[in-house]
C-alpha cells in the first residue's frame, strides 16, 4: 500500500501498469502526448513509453477509434482516450458498427480488445457540450461493454480488465471525482483487476436499495448515511460498476432483500439506463416488489450552464433524501 | 438523362481523359523489371481476373433464380481495380476493402468454397450466415469483412498501418473506397492521419463514376480526387483502372517501396465503370446507354487478353484453358456450398462477445 490515491491517479497508474506488463498496449488520442491528456489522465505515459505509445492524434475522433480497431485486428490492445462523452459522436460509426460488430461478422474469428476511454458525465459548470453522460446511447448496441467506475479501487481495477478483454470496452471515467480529496484510498502494490459485469454492495440495507453507477454512487452513499442517522431507516446502495453486462443477479438479489428500489443517474431519465433497469426488475422481479420503482435523474433538457440551473437539475442528494422518504412510507 | 458536356467528351475521348501515371522518370522504360517475371505474373494476374469474372457471373445468376437471399453486388467490370494491387500484397499484410472488392479476397487467396457458401448463407461459411452475402472476409488472410458504410474501412487500415509503423513490421495496408466514400469525413480523418505518419498504407480509390446513382460531377468538386493528395502533403496518382499492364506497372513498384520503407501513403485513383446496377435490385437506369456501352467496350479482360496474345505471353489456347479452368473451379465451389447445410437459427446468438 502506498499513500492514498485519487480517481485520477488510479487510471493513470492502471495505464502505465498495463503499458509496462504489455508492450501491445499503448494510448493514443487528443492531447494524450506532450501535454499528458487535458485532465492528465495520461501524465507521463509519453515520457515513460515514447512517442508512439503515447500519440497525440489530430481531432479526429472517428479516426482515434478507427485506428485502434485496425492495430487491434494486427494484434495490439489500444486504450482510445475520447476527451470528453460530448465529442465520442465523431467516433459513432467506428464504434457501434465496426468495433461492436466485427467479432459477429467474421463469424468469431477476429477479436477487437480496444478500450474506449471517456471524460463521461456531469461536472459543475461545464455545460451542455462538456457535461453529458451519454452511456445510454452505447447501451443499446450488443457487442460492447460499458463500466462507469466510482471509486480509485474500481477505477485501476477495472481499467485492467477492460485492457485484458478481448472486447471493445467503454469506459465511462467520472470527471466530477477527478481528483475529490475525500475518495482518495491506498491501492494495494500487487496486480489486481475488477471483473467487468459485477456489481458491489457499497453499503448493506434492508429497507430499500438504490442502484446507480459512476459518481452518483456517492450521491446514495450520502443520503443512505442521513436516511439512517435522522429516520433509521437502512438503505442498501448498489454501485454496478458495468452498465453493459450489467449485474443482474446482484440486482435479483438486493430487490429481493429490501423490496424497494430507487434507480439514479445523471443523464437525462426518459430510455436512460435507469430505465433498462426498471424494465427488467419488473419483468423479473415484480413480486418482490413493494412499490412502484423510483427513478431519480436528470431532467430530459440538455446539460444546463449556470450553477442554479445545474442543482435544479441535477439528481442531487436532497431529491434522493426525498424520494426516499417518500418510497419508504409507501 | 441530360448528361453533362464532360460526361459527353468522356463518352467521345475517354482515353484522352484519363491522365497516365506520374511515374518518375527513371522508371518509364521500367528497364530494371525482370521481364521474364513480368510475364509470369501477368499470367497469374489474368487467371485471377478470369476467375473473379466467373464467379461473379455465376453469383448473379444464383440471385437471378432465386436461390440466394439478399442482393448481389455485382463488380463485373471493376476486376482490375482490386485484383491487380492485391496481387502484390503479402502474408502479414492487411486489407480493408468497401464492398465489390471480389477480386481482392480472390486474389488475396481465400477458399472459393468459403467464398459461395457466404453468397448463399451456409454454416460453412466464415460468418456462418450472420453477414450479407457479398461482404465477404477472411481474418486469415488478414482481409477484414466489409463494414458496410462507406468509408468505414479507410480508417481501420490506417490503424493496422500504424501498428506495423510502431513496430518496425514491413506490412502495407491496403484499402479501397469508391469515389462516393471519398465524400466521408472518416476518409479525410483516415487519409490525414496517414499523412502524418508517413504510414504504409495504399488508398486507393474506386471511381466507377456512380455512387450507387449520384455521379461524379456531384460527389466531388474535382473529378480528381486523387489530386488531394497535394493537400495532404502526399503522392496521388490518377490513371485507367481497366489497363491491366499500367496497373502492373505502378503497383509492382509502388506496393514493394511503400513495404520496404514502411510509407508514405499514397492515394490512387483508378477510373473503373461497374457494368450492372449498384445491386442487381438497382435497374441503373440512372446512366445512359452510350456510356455503359462505351465502358463495355473499355472491358478490362479481353483487352488485356489482346495485349497478352499481341506480347506473345499467352496464346489464345492457353487463354481459353484459362477461363476453362476458373469456370471448373467456380462450379465446384457454388456445387459445394449448394450442397452444405444451413446455419441453425439459433447460433445468430454466437460470436457477440469474444469469450
Amino acid at each position: 500500500m502506498g499513500a492514498p490515491k485519487t480517481y485520477i491517479d488510479a487510471i493513470v497508474e492502471a495505464q502505465a501498469e498495463e503499458m509496462r506488463r504489455d508492450a501491445n498496449v499503448f494510448v493514443l488520442g487528443e492531447d494524450v502526448g506532450i501535454y499528458g491528456g487535458v485532465f492528465k489522465a495520461t501524465k507521463g505515459l509519453m515520457d515513460g513509453f515514447g512517442f508512439w505509445r503515447c500519440l497525440d492524434t489530430p481531432i479526429s475522433e472517428a479516426l482515434i477509434v478507427d485506428a485502434a480497431i485496425g492495430a487491434a485486428l494486427m494484434g495490439m490492445r489500444p486504450i482510445a482516450e475520447i476527451q470528453f462523452g460530448d465529442f465520442i459522436g465523431g467516433a459513432h460509426d467506428p464504434i457501434c458498427q465496426q468495433a461492436a460488430k466485427i467479432h459477429y461478422r467474421t463469424g468469431g474469428t477476429w477479436k477487437v480488445p480496444i478500450v474506449i476511454r471517456v471524460a463521461n458525465g456531469w461536472a459543475m459548470g461545464v455545460g451542455l457540450y462538456h457535461g453529458q453522460a451519454n452511456e445510454a446511447w452505447y447501451m443499446h448496441v450488443p457487442g460492447l461493454k460499458i463500466v462507469a467506475p466510482s471509486t480509485p479501487y474500481d477505477a485501476k481495477g477495472l481499467l485492467k480488465s477492460a485492457v485484458r478483454d478481448d472486447n471493445p470496452v467503454i469506459y465511462l471515467e467520472q470527471k466530477a471525482i477527478y481528483r475529490v480529496p475525500w475518495l482518495k484510498e491506498e491501492l494495494p502494490e500487487d496486480d489486481y483487476t475488477v471483473p467487468i459485469g459485477k456489481a458491489r454492495i457499497a453499503r448493506e440495507g434492508k429497507h430499500l436499495t438504490f442502484i446507480s453507477y459512476g459518481w452518483v454512487v456517492h450521491n446514495c452513499l450520502e443520503v443512505a448515511k442521513k436516511l439512517e442517522e435522522e429516520h433509521g431507516i437502512s438503505a442498501e446502495v448498489l454501485d454496478l460498476r458495468s452498465i453493459l453486462p450489467y449485474d443482474k443477479e446482484a440486482i435479483i438479489t438486493s430487490v429481493k432483500k429490501t423490496s424497494k428500489v430507487i434507480i439514479t443517474h445523471d443523464a437525462p431519465k426518459t430510455a436512460g439506463v435507469g430505465a433498462e433497469i426498471s424494465a427488467f426488475i419488473a419483468e423479473e422481479a415484480f413480486e418482490y416488489l413493494d412499490a412502484p420503482i423510483t427513478r431519480v435523474c436528470s431532467f430530459d433538457t440538455p446539460v444546463p450552464f449556470y450553477s442554479k440551473m445545474e442543482k435544479f437539475w441535477l439528481p442531487t442528494p436532497e431529491k434522493l433524501y426525498t424520494a426516499a422518504l417518500k418510497l419508504f412510507e409507501y | 438523362m441530360e448528361l453533362s458536356p464532360k460526361e459527353k467528351d468522356v463518352l467521345r475521348k475517354p482515353k484522352e481523359l484519363l491522365e497516365k501515371p506520374k511515374l518518375d522518370e527513371d522508371h518509364k522504360p521500367r528497364a530494371s523489371v525482370d521481364a521474364k517475371k513480368r510475364k509470369e505474373e501477368l499470367k497469374k494476374i489474368h487467371y485471377f481476373l478470369r476467375l473473379t469474372r466467373e464467379f461473379d457471373d455465376r453469383g448473379r445468376k444464383l440471385w437471378r433464380q432465386g436461390r440466394m437471399e439478399g442482393t448481389f453486388f455485382s463488380q463485373i467490370g471493376q476486376e482490375a481495380t482490386t485484383v491487380v494491387p492485391t496481387f502484390f500484397t503479402e502474408r502479414g499484410d492487411f486489407i480493408g476493402p468497401q464492398h465489390r472488392e471480389l477480386g481482392a479476397i480472390i486474389t488475396r487467396g481465400c477458399p472459393l468454397e468459403l467464398l459461395a457458401s457466404q453468397l448463399l448463407s451456409r454454416k460453412t461459411s466464415q460468418d456462418k450466415g450472420k453477414c450479407h452475402p457479398n461482404f465477404w472476409g477472411w481474418t486469415e488472410g488478414n482481409f477484414l469483412a466489409p463494414c458496410t458504410l462507406m468509408a468505414a474501412q479507410t480508417g481501420v487500415a490506417v490503424g493496422a498501418a500504424l501498428s506495423f509503423k510502431m513496430r518496425n513490421m514491413h506490412f502495407i495496408a491496403l484499402t479501397f473506397s469508391g469515389e462516393g466514400g471519398t465524400s466521408k469525413g472518416q476518409w479525410h480523418e483516415a487519409v490525414n492521419f496517414a499523412a502524418i505518419h508517413k504510414l504504409p498504407v495504399v488508398f486507393i480509390i474506386q471511381n466507377n463514376w456512380w455512387a450507387e446513382s449520384v455521379p461524379l460531377r456531384l460527389q466531388a468538386g474535382n473529378e480528381d480526387i486523387s489530386k488531394r493528395a497535394i493537400g495532404y502533403g502526399i503522392e496521388g496518382f490518377r490513371m485507367d483502372g481497366n489497363d491491366v499492364p499500367l496497373l502492373y506497372d505502378f503497383f509492382s513498384e509502388w506496393i514493394p517501396k511503400i513495404r520496404a520503407n514502411i510509407g508514405p501513403p499514397v492515394i490512387v485513383q483508378l477510373d473503373t465503370y461497374r457494368w450492372y446496377g449498384h445491386s442487381e435490385i438497382d435497374p441503373a437506369d440512372y446512366r445512359a446507354k452510350e456510356e455503359v456501352e462505351m465502358w463495355k467496350q473499355r472491358d478490362p479482360l479481353p483487352n488485356f487478353e489482346s495485349y497478352l496474345v499481341k506480347e506473345g505471353i499467352m496464346t489464345e489456347a492457353e487463354i481459353e484453358a484459362v477461363r476453362e479452368k476458373a469456370l471448373e473451379e467456380v462450379q465446384k465451389a457454388y456445387e459445394f456450398a449448394l450442397n452444405a447445410p444451413e446455419p441453425e437459427p439459433k447460433t445468430c446468438l454466437e460470436d457477440v462477445y469474444a469469450p
